[in-house]
C-alpha cells in the first residue's frame, strides 16, 4: 500500500556492461523487466546504430520464419503452441538457429517447388484431357450412322466454302478462366470479322488456379478457323487472355490416341503422393520448432535494439546504458547483472539528475482498475499524492449514491462476483470484444459499485424501487386514527390523509437504518426524499472536496514547499470551510436544533446563507442561534480575505527569496511541476499568473463545484424515479389477479421487466452514474490536489502476451 | 449542383477525404529524404522505409533487394489505396477516380504497341506497365497493325474509345504515328476530363483547372520541343496540343510557329508561370532538366489543392504526389544501387 499512496522512487542509473557479457545482462534484465532504458543516441538514424548488423539478422531469420509460417498456414496447419518462454538465445545457439531454419526453409522450399511442378503437370495433363474429351462434342458431334468419320465436322462450316476454297481447318483449343470468357470471345469476334467458330464449354470439374490457387471451374474453348493469318491472330489473342492453349490433333484418330496417352501420362505421374508425404514430414518438423524459434529471436532483436540505444566509452570496451530504475530494484538489478556477466564485471551506478523521473506506481489486479480511472485522467507527477487509494471506496460510493437500489445493486454484484471467481479461466481473459474486455478489467471496481448500491439502497429502503419493511415502522397510523376519530364515512370520502408527528404515539423516533418504509406511500414521498438528498449531496461534495484540499498537504510537504503550507493550503482551506463549511454546520444544526414541534417557526437556511453574503438580516427569518450575524460576518469577511494570500502569496514570497539568494538549499526533491528553482526565478510573471489562474479557479470552482455535486441528487432520483416507472407500467400489468390466466400473463410481462432493467436500470443508468462518478473525481476532488503531468516508466521486458 | 459543395460534400465523399488527408500525412518529408539521401545500400533505404509509412511493405520479400522490386512494391501500395478509394466512391467521385486512370491506360497503351512494334514479347511488356491504368483488353492491344483495328477490335468498349475519335485513321502503325495518336489521346482526354471539372463546379473545378492548365500547356511545350528535327508539319503540330490550357489560343499559336528552344522560350516568357519554370533549367550538370522543373511546378500545384475542403483535386493530387514519390525513392535507389551519389539529390522534395 505504501507504493499506491505516492509513486515509487525512481532514479537515473548508467550500466557499465562489459562488451562481452552486454548481450546476457540485457537478456536477463528483459527477462525480469525492471528498468526503462534511455536513448542515448536520438540523432543516429536506425541504419548508422552499432549493432544494425545483428538487428538485420534477426530480420533475415523473421523472414524466413514468416515464410514457413506462411507455408504452414497454406498447408492448413497450426503451429504448436510455445511451451513456456525460452531465454534469448546466446551467439552460438542463434547461429544455429539461422542455420536450421534456413536449411528447413530450403528443404522446404525445394520440395514444394516439386509438389508444385508436379501438381502443374498432372494439372496440364487433366486440363488437356478435358480439353480433348470435350472438344469431341463440337467436333463429332454429328456422327451418325452412315456418315464418314472425317466428315464429322463438316455441319460447323458451310460445306461448299469448305471445298470451294479447298482449305484445311484448324483448332485452336484450350482452357481460359470463366471471368474472361465474354470479352475473349469478343475480341475474337472483332477482331477476325467471324472468320472462326468458337465453342465454349465449362469444365466437368473444376482445378486449381495457379495464380491464386483458389478453385475454378474452367471454361473450355474450341475455335475452328481457317487461314493461317487468322490463326496467328488467335493464337496471339488467346496468349493476351492467359489462356491455356493445347494441342489439338486434327484427325479423329489422333485425338484419340493422344487421349489413351495422356490417360497414360496421368498414370505415371504416382510420385506426387510421396512428394506430399515427404512435405508433410517437414511441415510437422516445422512446426515444431517454429514457435520456440519465433519467441527466442523476437527476444534477440528486442535486446540489440535495446543495444543500439547504449553508447560507448572511449575505451571501447564497455558500453554504457542510462536507465530509469526504481530504487527499491537496485539490488535485484545487480543481480541480474552479475548472473548475466561472465567475469562479475558489469555494474549499476546511480547519477544525479535534474530531470523529472517516470511515475512507477505497483498495482495488484484489485488496485489496477482504480489506478488506470486516475491515469486516465493524466500520469501522477512524479512522487505527488495518489488519488487511487481514496478511489477505491469514494468511487464506488459515490456511484452508489446514484444507482442506490438493493435489486440492481445485486444483480450487478452477483455479475461482478461471478467474473471476479472465473477470472483465471481463459475464455474470459481472451475475449476478442473489447466492450467486454473493459467490463472485465474492471471487475473489481464493479463489485465495489455493486457492494455500495446495495448498501445505498438500503438507506434509500429501495429493492427495484419498492420499499422494505424490515423493521416495523416508527409510524403509527392506528394512533392517529384513534386521535383524531376518523370515521369510516370520513375516510370513504378523503383519499389521503395526514399523520401528525406532534401527535404522541404517531411518531415513535426515527426508524434504525435507512428511510422508513411508510414514505413511500406518502404522497409527499418526493418532498421529503428530494430535501434528504440534496442536504446530502451539499454534505458529501464538501467532505469530498475538503478532503482533497486536505491531500494538498502530503505534496506540499513531501516537496519541501512549507511556506505553500501557510501560503496556499491555510487560505483554501479557510476559504472552503468559512463559506461552505459553515452550510454544512447550518446543516446539521437545524436537523438537531428543531424536532417536529417547532418545525412551523423553523428558519430556512437558504435565506440565512444568502443573508450572510448580503450582510443584512431577514426579520420574518428567525435566527437559528443567538449571535449569528456577527458570527457569519467575521466568516465571510475571513473567505475574503483569504483570497489575496492564496492570489499574491506564492509569488511574492518566491519573488522575496529570489532577492535574498543566500537561502539555495541543495535538495535533490524538487522537481514539482517540472519547475526547477532557476526556472522560477527567470520567470516571475509566470508563476504569477499560475497562481492567479489557480486562484480564480479555486474560488470560482467551490461554488460551482459545491453545485456540481447536486448531480448526486439529480441522478439517484432519476434512478429511482425511472425503476418506478418501470415497476408501475410494465411489471404491474402483470398482476391481474390471482388467477391461472394472470400466471400466464405474467411470464411475458416478467420478461419484458427482467430485459428492460438490465438494459436501462443496469447497463444504460449504470453507465451514467458511472460517468458522473468519474467526473465528479476527475474535475471536483482531483483539482484540489492533482497535478498528473508525469509520464509512466515502462520497463524493457520480454511480456509474454506479445509472442502471438 | 455546381458550387456550394461544402453543404452536401461530406454526405458521399467526407469519409474518403478524410482517407486521402490521412494517407497524405504519409507522404515522405524532406527530413525523410534526407535520411534516405544518406543510405549506403539497399538494405539501408528498407530499414529506413520501415520507419515511416510504408511500414514492412518490403518485409516479405526473399532474395536481394533490387530497384524493380522496391518499385513494384510501391507501386502495388499505391495501387492498393487507389482500390480502396475507387470501390469506395460514389458519383461524380468515382467518375473522377476513372479519369485519373485514363491517362494511366493510354500511357499502357502507347508502351504496348510500341513495344510490339519492336518485336518485343508481351510477357515482357505487360510488367512495364503501370498497374493504375491496366484493363482487361490491354494486352490483346499488340495484336492491331494500324489504328483503326486497334479501335474497332480492342479499345471500342473501354473507356478510352471516346478519346480515340480523332486518331482513326488507316495508317500503319510506325513510331511517328504512334506519337501522333499518343499525343491526340492525351488532348481529347485532357479536354475532355477539364470538361468534367467544369462541369462538376465549385472547388473542384477551382482546384482542378490549373492542375489541367498546367499538365496541357507542359504537353503543348513537351510535344513543341520534341518536333524539332522530324518530319511532323506544323500544322499537325498544333492540332496535337491540347486546347484547355492557359496557352490557349494564342501561346498554342506562337508555339506551333516556334522553329528552335530559344522561340519556345519566349513564348513562355509571355506567362508569368512560365517563365519562372524555364529559367530555372540549366544545362549544366547538377542543374535541373526542363522535366524536372515541371515536375516541381506540378508537385507545388498539387500540393495546393490540399489547401482546399470539399473537393475532388485532393485524390488527383494524392495520386500525382504518390507516383512522384514512387519516382523520387526509385531514384535515390537507383542512385544507390548504381553508386552514383552525385546526383542522388536531384529529387523533388513534396512537403
Amino acid at each position: 500500500m505504501g507504493s499506491l499512496f505516492r509513486s515509487e522512487e525512481v532514479c537515473l542509473a548508467q550500466l557499465f556492461l562489459q562488451s562481452a557479457s552486454a548481450y546476457s545482462c540485457i537478456s536477463e534484465l528483459g527477462e525480469r523487466g525492471l528498468l526503462e532504458f534511455r536513448d542515448l543516441n536520438p540523432k543516429v538514424s536506425p541504419f548508422q546504430r552499432r549493432f544494425v548488423g545483428e538487428v538485420r539478422r534477426c530480420e533475415e531469420m523473421e523472414k524466413t520464419f514468416t515464410f514457413l509460417q506462411q507455408e504452414l498456414r497454406a498447408a492448413g496447419r497450426l503451429p504448436a503452441p510455445c511451451p513456456e518462454s525460452p531465454r534469448a538465445p546466446a551467439a552460438r545457439e542463434a547461429l544455429r538457429v539461422q542455420e536450421q531454419s534456413e536449411q528447413l526453409a530450403q528443404e522446404l522450399r525445394e520440395v514444394s517447388r516439386s509438389r508444385s511442378s508436379l501438381r502443374d503437370r498432372l494439372r496440364d495433363l487433366r486440363q488437356h484431357l478435358h480439353v480433348l474429351r470435350e472438344g469431341q462434342r463440337f467436333t463429332s458431334l454429328p456422327v451418325g450412322p452412315g456418315v464418314p468419320a472425317g466428315l464429322g465436322r463438316e455441319p460447323i462450316l458451310d460445306p461448299s466454302l469448305h471445298h470451294h476454297l479447298d482449305r484445311k481447318i484448324n483448332f485452336v483449343a484450350g482452357v481460359i478462366h470463366p471471368w474472361r470468357v465474354t470479352a475473349f470471345e469478343r475480341l475474337l469476334w472483332r477482331a477476325c470479322r467471324g472468320y472462326l467458330v468458337a465453342s465454349f464449354v465449362e469444365m466437368p470439374e473444376p482445378m486449381e488456379d495457379p495464380a491464386t490457387g483458389e478453385s475454378i471451374t474452367w471454361v473450355i474453348f474450341l475455335i475452328s478457323y481457317w487461314g493461317e493469318q487468322i490463326g496467328q491472330k488467335i493464337r496471339k489473342i488467346s496468349n493476351c487472355f492467359h489462356c491455356q492453349v493445347y494441342g489439338y490433333p486434327e484427325s479423329e484418330a489422333s485425338r484419340t490416341e493422344a487421349i489413351t496417352r495422356l490417360h497414360g501420362q496421368i498414370q505415371e505421374l504416382s510420385t506426387l503422393e510421396e512428394t506430399e508425404k515427404y512435405l508433410a514430414e517437414v511441415l510437422d518438423k516445422v512446426a515444431q520448432v517454429l514457435p520456440t524459434w519465433r519467441v527466442q529471436v523476437q527476444k534477440m532483436k528486442a535486446i540489440y535494439l535495446v543495444l543500439n540505444q547504449c553508447s560507448f566509452d572511449v575505451t571501447k570496451k564497455c558500453l554504457i546504458a542510462e536507465v530509469w530504475c526504481p530504487v527499491r530494484d537496485l539490488t535485484q538489478v545487480q543481480d541480474a547483472l552479475r548472473q548475466g556477466s561472465v567475469s562479475g564485471s558489469c555494474f549499476v551506478q546511480r547519477v544525479p539528475t535534474t530531470e523529472s523521473p517516470p511515475t512507477l506506481i505497483r498495482t495488484n489486479k484489485f488496485t489496477a482498475g482504480f489506478q488506470s480511472i486516475v491515469d486516465a485522467y493524466g500520469v501522477a507527477s512524479y512522487q505527488e499524492v495518489n488519488p487511487a487509494p481514496y478511489a477505491i471506496i469514494t468511487f464506488p460510493f459515490i456511484f452508489a449514491i446514484m444507482f442506490g437500489d438493493v435489486g440492481h445493486g445485486l444483480l450487478m454484484f452477483l455479475f461482478a462476483l461471478w467474473m471476479v471467481l472465473y477470472e483465471d479461466s481463459p475464455r474470459l481473459r481472451q475475449g476478442t470484444n473489447e466492450i467486454w474486455l473493459t467490463f472485465f478489467e474492471g471487475r473489481y471496481l464493479i463489485l465495489l459499485m455493486g457492494a455500495f448500491s446495495i448498501y445505498t439502497g438500503f438507506i434509500y429502503n429501495e429493492c427495484f424501487s419498492k420499499a422494505t419493511a424490515i423493521f416495523p415502522s416508527a409510524w403509527s397510523v392506528a394512533t392517529m386514527a384513534n386521535h383524531s376519530s376518523w370515521s369510516s364515512a370520513y375516510l370513504a370520502t378523503h383519499p389521503s390523509l395526514t399523520l401528525d408527528p406532534n401527535v404522541t404515539g404517531v411518531f415513535q423516533g426515527p426508524y434504525p437504518f435507512g428511510i422508513d418504509p411508510i414514505w413511500s406511500l406518502a404522497t409527499n414521498h418526493l418532498n421529503f426524499l428530494n430535501s434528504f438528498k440534496m442536504k446530502m449531496s451539499v454534505v458529501l461534495g464538501i467532505v469530498h472536496m475538503g478532503f482533497g484540499v486536505m491531500l494538498g498537504v502530503f505534496n506540499h510537504v513531501h516537496f519541501q514547499q512549507r511556506h505553500r503550507l501557510v501560503l496556499e493550503f491555510l487560505p483554501e482551506m479557510i476559504f472552503l470551510l468559512a463559506l461552505f463549511g459553515y452550510l454544512v454546520f447550518l446543516i446539521f444544526y437545524k436537523w438537531i436544533k428543531f424536532s417536529a414541534a417547532d418545525s412551523r417557526v423553523a428558519p430556512s437556511i437558504l435565506i440565512h446563507f444568502i443573508d450572510m453574503f448580503l450582510f443584512t438580516s431577514n426579520a420574518e427569518n428567525l435566527p437559528l442561534y443567538p449571535g449569528q450575524v456577527p458570527v457569519q460576518m467575521v466568516l465571510v469577511v475571513l473567505a475574503l480575505a483569504s483570497v489575496p494570500v492564496l492570489l499574491l502569496g506564492t509569488p511574492l514570497y518566491q519573488w522575496c527569496r529570489q532577492r535574498a539568494p543566500r537561502t539555495v538549499r541543495p535538495r535533490a526533491v524538487g522537481g514539482f511541476m517540472g519547475i526547477t528553482r532557476r526556472g522560477i526565478q527567470h520567470d516571475f510573471a509566470e508563476i504569477f499568473m499560475h497562481q492567479a489562474i489557480h486562484t480564480i479557479e479555486y474560488c470560482l470552482g467551490c461554488v460551482s463545484n459545491t453545485a456540481s455535486y447536486l448531480r448526486l441528487w439529480a441522478l439517484s432520483l432519476a434512478h429511482a424515479q425511472l425503476s418506478e416507472v418501470l415497476w408501475s407500467m410494465v411489471m404491474r400489468n402483470g398482476f391481474v389477479g390471482l388467477s391461472y390466466v394472470g400466471g400466464v400473463v405474467l411470464v411475458p410481462v416478467f420478461a419484458a421487466f427482467a430485459v428492460l432493467t438490465v438494459a436501462i436500470l443496469l447497463v444504460m443508468e449504470g453507465l451514467s452514474a458511472f460517468l458522473h462518478a468519474l467526473r465528479l473525481h476527475w474535475v471536483e476532488f482531483q483539482n484540489k490536489f492533482y497535478v498528473g503531468a508525469g509520464y509512466k516508466l515502462c520497463p524493457f521486458a520480454f511480456a509474454p502476451d506479445t509472442w502471438e | 449542383m455546381p458550387g456550394y459543395s461544402e453543404f452536401y460534400f461530406n454526405v458521399d465523399h467526407g469519409y474518403l477525404e478524410g482517407l486521402v488527408r490521412g494517407f497524405k500525412a504519409g507522404i515522405l518529408t524532406s527530413a525523410d529524404y534526407v535520411n534516405l539521401a544518406q543510405c549506403e545500400t539497399l538494405e539501408d533505404l528498407k530499414l529506413h522505409l520501415q520507419t515511416t509509412d510504408y511500414g514492412n511493405f518490403l518485409a516479405n520479400e526473399t532474395g536481394p533487394l533490387t530497384v524493380s522490386t522496391i518499385d513494384e512494391k510501391l507501386k502495388t501500395k499505391l495501387l492498393t489505396e487507389f482500390h480502396y478509394f475507387r470501390n469506395h466512391a460514389f458519383e461524380p467521385l468515382a467518375t473522377f477516380l476513372n479519369f485519373v486512370t485514363y491517362s494511366y491506360m493510354i500511357d499502357n497503351v502507347i508502351l504496348l504497341i510500341t513495344g510490339t512494334l519492336h518485336q518485343r514479347p508481351i510477357a515482357e511488356l505487360a510488367p512495364k506497365c503501370h498497374p493504375l491504368g491496366s484493363f482487361e483488353q490491354m494486352e490483346a492491344v499488340s495484336i492491331a497493325s494500324n489504328p483503326t483495328e486497334l479501335f474497332n477490335a480492342i479499345l471500342v468498349d473501354t473507356p478510352l474509345a471516346a478519346f480515340f475519335q480523332d486518331c482513326l485513321s488507316e495508317n500503319d502503325l510506325d513510331e511517328m504515328n504512334i506519337e501522333i495518336m499518343r499525343n491526340k489521346l492525351y488532348k481529347s482526354y485532357l479536354e475532355a476530363f477539364y470538361k468534367f471539372c467544369e462541369k462538376q463546379g465549385g472547388t473542384t473545378a477551382e482546384i482542378m483547372r490549373p492542375i489541367l492548365e498546367f499538365e496541357a500547356d507542359r504537353r503543348a511545350f513537351i510535344i513543341t520541343i520534341n518536333s524539332f528535327g522530324t518530319e511532323l508539319s506544323k500544322d499537325d503540330r498544333e492540332k496535337l496540343y491540347p486546347t484547355c490550357g492557359k496557352l490557349y489560343p494564342e501561346g498554342l499559336h506562337l508555339l506551333a510557329n516556334a522553329d528552335d528552344y530559344e522561340q519556345v522560350k519566349r513564348v513562355a516568357e509571355y506567362y508569368a508561370d512560365y517563365k519562372a519554370v524555364f529559367e530555372g533549367v540549366g544545362s549544366g550538370t547538377g542543374e535541373k532538366t526542363l522535366e524536372d522543373a515541371f515536375f516541381e511546378h506540378e508537385v507545388k500545384l498539387n500540393v495546393l489543392a490540399f489547401n482546399n475542403q470539399f473537393h475532388f483535386g485532393v485524390f488527383y493530387a494524392y495520386v500525382k504526389l504518390k507516383e512522384q514519390e514512387c519516382r523520387n525513392i526509385v531514384w535515390i535507389a537507383e542512385c544507390i544501387s548504381q553508386r552514383h551519389r552525385t546526383k542522388i539529390n536531384n529529387y523533388i522534395p513534396i512537403f
